[in-house]
């Protein structure tokens, strides 16, 4: 099985570590992350990650600002977005496509459906 | 295809075979091949919510430990709950034992003024402290809740070592959950002990930096 690098990108360490933790059932994914959406359009960039999970509500630079800049650059373009928040409300889901993520997920994260859904991504 | 009605029956997939002993009843020892695959699904099911359980335990307790240093225990507590919960609207009262009174402590997502009457301690603060018991409204009595506490959805009860210390005060969820559900008790219930000796270890820490 190839590896894949996953670029998470959360402000919140406790979203981090659970993500790391569902993560790790999988050994062929290498996880990088990012504390907030500048930084991980830095990353994306340097790093070209198979894929990017990314939270909405972050300093500096917000998750779906993130995604329109990545969206938007022919380097990162096509590398898939998936965004993980604990906005449910239909107007940020409809933002969030808006910015060109692929899926979108909220908060309390299911761990099957995570991993099933990266797995669709990732072509495995 | 199964089920087409053209009177053919289908070669059997490999693996996986169904005879049919009078055209409809599966024959006895598949019957039991069925049985026995259900419930090993069932099992299988039981293991992966228990490991998930515990990914989100694991993933609040590095948490709590990184809060001892950072000393943020209470943006800690509300993190694990919005994160693992699905809550955005917590409070942290203080529990002073002699008094018998409440404080709020530290609150996120929610106006002060909307807190103000749970420090008289009636209500699900009450009956969790004269327990010692978390209280949870979806487990209330009908007609138990007061005015005030429609939105109070859970009252986490802290305590460490039968001292209690406060109460998380847990208000609306997020839209996309209905209600808790099992692994929420339980997080919940590692918060209790857990979330009491953080909050007793920074009130030490707050004693030593001010002496």
């Amino acid at each position: 099985m190839s590896t894949k690098k996953i670029l998470l990108v959360d402000d919140s360490c406790t979203a981090r570590l659970v993500n790391r933790m569902i993560f790790s059932q999988k050994s062929n994914y290498v996880l990088i992350s990012a504390v907030d959406g500048k930084e991980a359009v830095e990353r994306a960039k340097r790093e070209k990650p198979d894929l990017i999970l990314m939270d909405i509500v972050m300093p500096r630079m917000t998750g779906l600002e993130a995604c329109r800049v990545l969206k938007k650059d022919r380097e990162t373009e096509k590398i898939p977005v998936i965004l993980l928040t604990t906005r449910g409300e239909e107007q940020y889901v409809q933002e969030g496509y808006a910015s060109g993520c692929s899926d979108y997920l909220t908060k309390p994260v299911n761990d099957a459906e995570l991993l099933d859904l990266l797995k669709a991504y990732l072509g495995e | 295809m199964i089920g087409t009605g053209d009177g053919n029956r289908p070669p059997a997939k490999a693996g996986w075979r169904i005879e049919l002993a009078d055209g409809n009843a599966p024959i006895p020892t598949e019957m039991e091949e069925l049985r026995v695959r259900v419930q090993q699904i069932s099992l299988r099911e039981q293991i992966e919510r228990n490991h998930f359980l515990l990914m989100r335990l694991n993933a609040a307790n590095a948490r709590l430990i990184q809060s001892l240093e950072q000393g943020d225990v209470f943006e800690a507590i509300a993190e694990i709950i919005a994160n693992l919960v699905g809550s955005e609207e917590v409070a942290v009262f203080d529990y002073h034992a002699a008094e018998q009174k409440f404080s709020l402590a530290w609150s996120s997502g929610v106006e002060a003024e909307t807190l103000q009457p749970f420090l008289r301690g009636a209500g699900m603060f009450g009956r969790a402290v004269q327990h010692g018991l978390s209280q949870f409204q979806e487990r209330q009595q009908e007609g138990a809740l007061l005015p005030y506490e429609k939105n109070l959805t859970a009252c986490v009860i802290l305590k460490s070592s039968r001292e209690i210390v406060g109460v998380i005060a847990i208000f609306g969820l997020l839209p996309q959950k209905n209600n808790l559900e099992w692994a929420d008790y339980e997080l919940l219930k590692f918060l209790e002990t857990y979330g009491a000796v953080a909050m007793k270890f920074q009130r030490l820490q707050g004693r030593q930096v001010s002496t």
